[in-house]
């Protein structure tokens, strides 16, 4: 059983829950407390052990059953012995039309066979199984090993056998009892693909070895990063924004217990008889708001969407943020992270606009900003720029870019391309540079880290 | 008062929360009765008003032992929390004393001697009973054992949250001037989070997870006949249908079992004996706390309720077209 559950621990880690060793020591303390006896209590104190977010908890509760048996398959059931002679034969009869494969098939489905062990395990070898560690593959696994049992074929074959038999006389009713229970038989079986398939990629999972899931991501160009990559680097920015955020509320608090405000101090030490017991400072740290405007054309989206993460974890440190998102046109996106994760509102912007060739021109968005948005800047407002700059030829709209920066605290650029190659081509990052009060190079996570930390210091 | 009462089993835990007036799941009994077994605390998370902080009210209560609540906000610190030097009656004190120490001083010779003098005499200034105890410090020296509850503790600075750890995870504290004080009795902590903002993994590993999401309407209608036990059950079940069909839309927020509890007493205050569309209207602010939600629920409403014949036109669509002759 303890190998059982440190298997588990392994598979929920391997499904993207983090489970510390005091964790799984919690687990055994629970259930050391509480035994195994009962399913669902046992369930619940792996749960409340284990299990720390909501988001995690959908992965618990499907590996769960994976592990600690979830009820059999529905059995199957067995036609065969219910025929009569006469119907019997008629069916011998249907039957010798097809090859034998599928003839052995259909007739395990009217014995209501099951699948051996054995079985299942070549049908898992034939469709890959021992390569799948991850339960999104479980329904098309379980898809594939239908096909290889040719379920397609054998429904269309028994839809033959059915026209045959009343062909030949077969009373209506009992037909149609037949054919639910071949139906219900291939349910069955289904099932048990299912599960099969299910444990198998649990096992698989929980031999996986929890790689260490950095290596070097951190100093990978964003244009390099693969869908995989990017899942982990998304896990790696949360974790990363914990960081930041105590490092600026503890900047923001030490700022706080800077200067003497005389005034107050006097003031509040009346009740001492004028002795300063208690010193008052100045609240001196105004929280920044910050207007974002980032590039989610398809050469710059990995790198938007990390840095909109980045933000919007750290929403508690800053006052307010507007983000907006253009290609060829702006459009406001910060409702679209209320309540959802960065890379999901990323896709539901990228739905409502969708990304041409070549078809980015930020003079344009800047026209449209200029047009709706420009009350959003003011003199405290922190104006980011995420782009490279590229404009394909369109008018870069110099003007409103420099209006904007004169409006706002400051004007921080953020490029993920190296400054050699700033001003070739269409890139008109030459003409924006001299308006701008910083430009950073971000191409890679702990550069754009570095980044937004510099960009939360308030100046 | 009773010796150290602890739940026995998980459904004694239910049976006792239930003597409270606190209708618990499985999931809730068996987390409370794991978190005193293994002496953690208890976190528990979910949307506003599905009764976190009632939980612990309701331990508090069945286990007959006091709760000591710390409310969380931004800028909370450890002289809000933990504890303070009460400077105002130091002051008083050394003032009133003025006399006293005249004498104690008397009759030394050199500075350093009543220097020396005055060191002696410096506990007397700093003893528990210049301490001014916060909810925390009070938990960990009360005589008897307590119920901690730290509420919203997602409201709280990440630092505070990282001082918290050191608390939680050994109760006891030092406090530079008295040494470390040490918990008496284990105290049974139960910490409540909005999710507003991702609570740090260090704290989280050290609780027990409970997540308390919206009840089912079996569960719900079960508390409101307990709470409002004056409301006609025809009528209960009808108003806790229609939250679980609120909570079902697009809302900026959703209504909590509060608020249909709050909204179940306002339609027993009123006299209402029918959910038409004249109460529904008038009584929804209780519901709902949005304008927009507000008027996005009444025009569904009024879709519902006025127009049947609209609807028999939809289904006639539905309806399959008859067979060609």
């Amino acid at each position: 059983m303890e190998e059982r559950i440190v298997k588990f621990i392994s598979a929920l880690r391997s499904g993207g829950v983090r489970v510390s060793l005091a964790e799984s020591a919690d687990a055994f303390a629970a259930i050391d407390n509480l035994g195994v006896r009962d399913r669902d209590t046992f369930r619940l104190s792996l749960r409340a052990t284990l299990v720390k977010d909501v988001e995690s908890l959908p992965t618990f509760e499907e590996l769960f059953p994976l592990f600690f048996g979830s009820g059999e398959p529905p059995p199957l059931m067995n036609m065969m012995e219910d025929l009569s002679e006469e119907e019997a034969n008629m069916l011998a009869e249907a039957l010798r039309q097809f090859g034998q494969q599928l003839r052995d098939m259909l007739e395990r489905l009217l014995r209501g066979e099951e699948l051996s062990p054995e079985e299942l395990e070549t049908l898992g070898q034939m469709v890959g199984l021992n390569h799948a560690d991850d339960l999104r593959y479980r329904e098309w696994m379980a898809r594939r090993m239908q096909r290889a049992l040719q379920f397609d074929q054998v429904r269309k074959a028994m839809q033959e056998i059915m026209e045959l038999m009343a062909q030949m006389g077969m009373n209506k009713q009992r037909l149609e009892q037949m054919r639910q229970l071949v139906a219900q038989n291939m349910e069955s079986l289904r099932e048990q693909m299912r599960q099969y398939a299910g444990q198998q990629i649990a096992e698989n999972m929980a031999e996986q070895r929890p790689e260490d899931h950095l290596d070097g991501l951190m100093d990978r160009p964003f244009q390099a990063l693969s869908d995989g990559d990017m899942q982990k680097l998304r896990q790696e920015v949360r974790r990363l924004a914990a960081l930041l955020r105590s490092r600026i509320a503890l900047r923001q608090k030490r700022a706080k217990t800077g200067q003497l405000d005389a005034k107050a101090t006097i003031r509040t030490n009346l009740k001492h008889g004028g002795v300063p017991f208690q010193i008052k400072h100045r609240d001196r740290t105004i929280k920044p708001k910050l207007v974002v405007i980032c590039d989610i054309s398809t050469s710059m989206r990995h790198c938007t969407e990390l840095m909109l993460s980045l933000l919007y974890e750290l929403q508690d440190q800053v006052s307010k943020t507007h983000a907006f998102a253009f290609i060829d046109h702006l459009e406001y996106i910060t409702p679209d992270f209320q309540g959802n994760r960065a890379n999901e509102a990323i896709q539901q912007v990228l739905i409502r606009m969708p990304p041409g060739y070549y078809s980015t021109d930020l003079g344009h968005s800047l026209q449209n900003f200029a047009d709706d948005y420009l009350d959003t800047i003011d003199h405290r407002t922190t104006l980011i720029v995420v782009g490279d700059g590229r404009n394909n030829y369109n008018d870069p709209r110099l003007e409103i870019f420099k209006k904007m920066a004169r409006r706002s605290r400051r004007t921080l650029w953020l490029n993920p391309e190296m400054p050699m190659l700033w001003g070739s081509g269409d890139s008109d990052m030459l003409e924006y540079l001299p308006v701008c009060d910083r430009i950073l190079q971000v191409s890679t996570l702990s550069e754009l880290t570095a980044a937004v930390d510099q960009l939360l210091v308030e100046k | 008062m009773s010796e150290n009462r602890a739940f026995e089993s998980i459904e004694t835990t239910k049976d006792d929360l239930g003597e409270q007036q606190y209708i618990a799941g499985d999931e809730i009994s068996t987390t409370v009765f794991l978190a005193q077994q293994l002496g953690k605390p208890l976190l528990a998370e979910g949307p506003a008003g599905v009764g976190k902080t009632e939980l612990a009210k309701a331990i508090s209560g069945s286990l007959d032992r006091p709760l000591i609540r710390l409310q969380c906000y931004e800028g909370l610190d450890e002289t809000k929390a933990l504890y303070e030097w009460e400077y105002a009656k130091q002051l008083l004190y050394t003032q009133l004393l003025r006399d006293q120490l005249q004498e104690t001083l008397s009759g030394t010779k050199s500075l350093a001697e009543a220097a020396d003098r005055l060191t002696d005499e410096e506990d007397v200034f700093f003893s528990m009973r210049f301490l001014l105890q916060r909810p925390l410090l009070r938990a960990i020296l009360s005589d008897g054992p307590v119920v901690l509850l730290i509420d919203e503790i997602d409201r709280a600075d990440a630092e505070f949250e990282a001082f918290l750890l050191e608390v939680l995870s050994d109760f006891q504290v030092s406090v530079p001037e008295l040494g470390t004080l040490a918990a008496k009795h284990m105290p049974i902590v139960v910490l409540t989070s909005n999710n507003t903002r991702e609570l740090s993994e260090a704290l989280k590993r050290r609780c027990l997870y409970l997540f308390i999401g919206y009840p089912t309407s079996e569960q719900e209608l079960n508390v409101v006949r307990l709470k409002v036990p004056d409301l006609a059950p025809q009528l209960a079940r009808q108003a806790v249908e229609l939250v679980q069909s609120l909570r079902q839309m697009d809302l900026r927020k959703l209504p909590s079992i509060s608020e249909t509890l709050d909204w179940a007493q306002a339609l027993v205050t009123l006299n209402i004996d029918n959910l038409d569309q004249k109460t529904l209207e008038t009584t929804l602010s209780v519901l709902l706390k949005h304008e927009t939600d507000l008027r996005k629920v009444q025009r569904q409403l009024s879709r519902m309720g006025g127009d049947e014949e609209e609807e028999t036109d939809w289904d006639d669509e539905l309806r399959p077209p008859r067979r060609a002759e």
